[in-house]
C-alpha cells in the first residue's frame, strides 16, 4: 500500500503543477453543467437525468485527457527507467497512477455537487436517482481512465495517446447503442445485440442511471476497468524482454 | 559483487550483447568502454533489471535479476544515460520523491536527503523546479536521485555526457570519493575519463567484451604493436617508399611535412629492430633525423587498436 500511495501523491500533485489542470476542472464544469442548465430551464424537471444522459459524450472527450500524459510522458523524458527500477511492483505503480486519475475526475464530479443543492433548495429531487446517478458517472469514468492510462504506456506522444483512447472509448460507447446494435444485426444476425449486451457499456450505463443498480452493471465497469489494468501491467512487464 | 555470465540480449533480430561476462567485486569501479552502440547501456539495463536478458545470468549481490528483480533493485543506484527527471517538480520535492519510493521515512530520509545534497552540491537550487536548472546542476540531481538510498552498487550510464570541463572534474572526483564504500560501474565513449577515473576498464564492441583488465595489463597485452615515429629531412615520396620496404613494417602513415622535414608513424611488431633500421637507412641516405621514438601505447591507440582487431578477425571469418 505504502507504494501505491507514494506514486499516487506524486501524480496527483502533478495535476496542480501546471495550469491545466485547472483548465481542465473549468471547461469541464462550464460544459456539464452549462449544458445541463440550457435544458433545466426548458423542462422545468426537478431531476438530473439530462445532466447524466449527456455526461458519457462529455467524458469520451475529457478523460482521455486527463489520462493521457499519465506514462506517455514518462516513456517520453526517460523517467520509465527510473520508474521501472524502483523496488515496486508494476502492479503498484499502475495503481498509484491510476487511482490519481480516478481522484482527479472524482473531484470534477465532486464540482457538480451544486446542481443537487441547487434542485433541493426549489423543489424535491428524487435522491435515490441523483446517487445511482454519480455511481454510474463514477463507474464509467473508472473505466474510460483505465482505458485511457492503458493506451498512454504504449505511446510517446500525448495527442496521440489522447486521440486513440477516445477511439476506443467510444467504441466501447457505440456498440452499446441499440441503433448501432440493429444495423450491425442487419449485417450479421446476433452480433450488433451480443456486442451491446457484453461489451458496450450504454445499456449499463442507463440501468445504473435508472436506479438499477444491479450487480451485472457493477461487474461489467469493475471487471472492464480491471482488465484494462492489467493489460496495462502487462504491457509494462513485456517491455522488457 | 556484480556477476555477469554469458549475458546476451536480443533486441528483435538485433543482437545487442553476445555472450559477455564478467565480475565486480565489492568496492571496485569499472570502466565501460566502446564506441556508441556497443552495448554499454544495454549491459547496464539487464544489470538494473529494466531490461530481461535474453540467456545467460546476471547476479547483484546474490540477487538474480529474472528471479529476483526487486531484490536486485534494493541495492542498485542507477543513473540512466537519458537522466530522468520530473521536470516540472522542485529538486528537494524530486528527491523527497524517490527517496520515499525506495522505502525512507523521517528521520533517515531527512538525513540521507542532506547527505546527498551536500554531496552533490545541491544546496544553492534546492527551492527551484528542476526545469530552471543549467545541465550540469540537472545531471547533479539526476547523481542525488541515484545516491539517496545509499546503495551498495551504482550503475551510472555517461554521467559526464554533456558536462563542461569543470562539471566533468566534480562529478570524477565525487565519483572516486563514492568508490571508498562503494561498487561502482561507469560508462563512458571518452577514453581519457576512464584512465583518470578507474584502473580496470573492460572494453565493449559490437556486444562482444573485446578487453578486460587494468589498463596497465591492457597495454601490455598490446605490447607486441609498437608505433615507431621518425621525422626526416628528405623527400616524402623517397621516405615513404624506402621505409615501407624494411623488413618488419606494417605500415607507413604519414603525419606531417613542415620546412622539409617529414614526420611518418610506422606500424609494427619489432619495434626496436626497424628503429635500428631506420636509423641505418637515415645514415646510407644522408637524411637528418630529426626524431625517432617509439612512443608508449595511448589508451587511445590500444583502443583504436583493439577494434581494429575484432573488425578484422570478423573479416577474416566472414572471407
Amino acid at each position: 500500500m505504502g507504494s501505491v500511495f507514494i506514486i499516487f501523491r506524486r501524480e496527483f500533485r502533478s495535476y496542480f503543477d501546471s495550469p491545466i489542470a485547472y483548465i481542465f476542472l473549468i471547461v469541464f464544469l462550464l460544459l456539464t453543467a452549462g449544458w445541463y442548465m440550457t435544458a433545466f430551464f426548458l423542462m422545468g424537471n426537478a431531476d438530473m437525468r439530462s445532466f447524466f444522459g449527456n455526461l458519457p459524450l462529455f467524458n469520451l472527450f475529457f478523460l482521455p485527457a486527463v489520462t493521457m500524459r499519465l506514462w506517455a510522458e514518462d516513456n517520453r523524458i526517460g523517467t520509465m527507467e527510473m520508474l521501472m527500477t524502483l523496488p515496486m511492483k508494476s502492479w503498484h505503480i499502475v495503481m498509484g497512477k491510476y487511482l490519481a486519475s480516478l481522484a482527479f475526475y472524482g473531484l470534477g464530479l465532486l464540482g457538480t455537487i451544486t446542481i443537487p443543492i441547487t434542485l433541493t433548495m426549489i423543489g424535491s429531487p428524487d435522491m435515490g436517482a441523483i446517487v445511482a446517478g454519480y455511481l454510474g458517472s463514477f463507474l464509467l469514468g473508472a473505466f474510460f481512465l483505465a482505458v485511457g492510462i492503458f493506451v498512454s504506456g504504449l505511446f510517446k506522444d500525448q495527442i496521440t495517446a489522447f486521440v486513440v483512447s477516445l477511439i476506443v472509448c467510444f467504441f466501447f460507447y457505440l456498440v452499446g447503442d441499440g441503433t448501432v446494435a440493429q444495423t450491425v444485426d442487419g449485417w450479421v444476425s446476433g452480433v450488433g445485440s451480443f456486442l451491446q449486451r457484453f461489451v458496450g457499456l450504454t445499456t449499463h450505463y442507463a440501468d445504473i442511471q435508472r436506479g438499477v443498480v444491479d450487480l451485472r452493471n457493477l461487474i461489467y465497469f469493475v471487471s472492464m476497468s480491471a482488465l484494462f489494468l492489467v493489460l496495462n501491467t502487462l504491457a509494462l512487464e513485456g517491455r522488457r524482454y | 559483487m556484480i556477476r555477469v555470465e554469458k549475458l546476451t540480449k536480443d533486441y528483435g533480430p538485433t543482437r545487442a550483447l553476445d555472450g559477455i561476462s564478467f565480475e565486480v567485486k565489492d568496492r571496485q569501479i569499472l570502466g565501460f568502454l566502446g564506441p556508441n552502440g556497443a552495448g554499454k547501456s544495454t549491459a547496464m539495463k539487464v544489470i538494473t533489471t529494466y531490461l530481461a536478458p535474453t540467456d545467460g545470468q546476471v547476479t547483484v549481490e546474490g540477487h538474480d535479476v529474472t528471479k529476483d528483480p526487486i531484490g536486485v533493485r534494493r541495492k542498485i543506484g542507477y543513473l540512466p544515460e537519458t537522466n530522468p527527471l520530473y521536470t516540472d517538480m522542485r529538486v528537494d520535492d524530486f528527491l523527497d520523491f524517490c527517496g520515499q519510493a525506495r522505502g525512507l521515512r523521517g528521520n533517515t530520509l531527512a538525513s540521507r536527503r542532506k547527505f546527498v545534497v551536500e554531496a552533490c552540491g545541491l544546496g544553492r537550487v534546492l527551492k527551484k523546479n528542476i526545469i530552471e536548472l543549467s545541465k550540469g546542476f540537472k545531471q547533479r540531481t539526476g547523481l542525488a536521485q541515484a545516491l539517496i538510498h545509499d546503495p551498495k552498487i551504482l550503475i551510472l550510464d555517461e554521467p559526464t555526457s554533456g558536462l563542461d570541463p569543470l562539471q566533468i572534474i566534480e562529478i570524477r572526483s565525487l565519483i572516486q570519493q563514492l568508490a571508498q564504500e562503494k561498487t561502482i560501474i561507469f560508462s563512458t565513449h571518452i577514453l581519457q575519463e576512464v584512465s583518470s577515473t578507474t584502473d580496470r576498464v573492460i572494453i565493449i564492441n559490437n556486444g562482444k567484451i573485446i578487453a578486460d583488465g587494468f589498463i596497465s595489463e591492457i597495454r601490455r597485452d598490446l605490447s607486441d604493436v609498437t608505433q615507431v615515429r621518425a621525422a626526416l629531412g628528405a623527400s616524402r615520396d623517397s621516405v615513404e617508399r624506402e621505409l615501407a620496404a624494411i623488413s618488419g613494417v606494417e605500415g607507413v602513415s604519414l603525419v606531417g611535412e613542415v620546412n622539409g622535414s617529414v614526420t611518418v608513424e610506422l606500424r609494427t611488431s619489432r619495434g626496436q629492430d626497424v628503429m635500428k633500421s631506420v636509423g641505418e637507412l637515415a645514415v646510407k641516405n644522408q637524411w637528418a633525423v630529426h626524431e625517432l621514438s617509439s612512443p608508449t601505447l595511448s589508451l587511445e591507440d590500444a583502443f583504436i587498436e583493439l577494434v581494429r582487431r575484432q573488425t578484422m578477425g570478423k573479416e577474416a571469418r566472414h572471407g
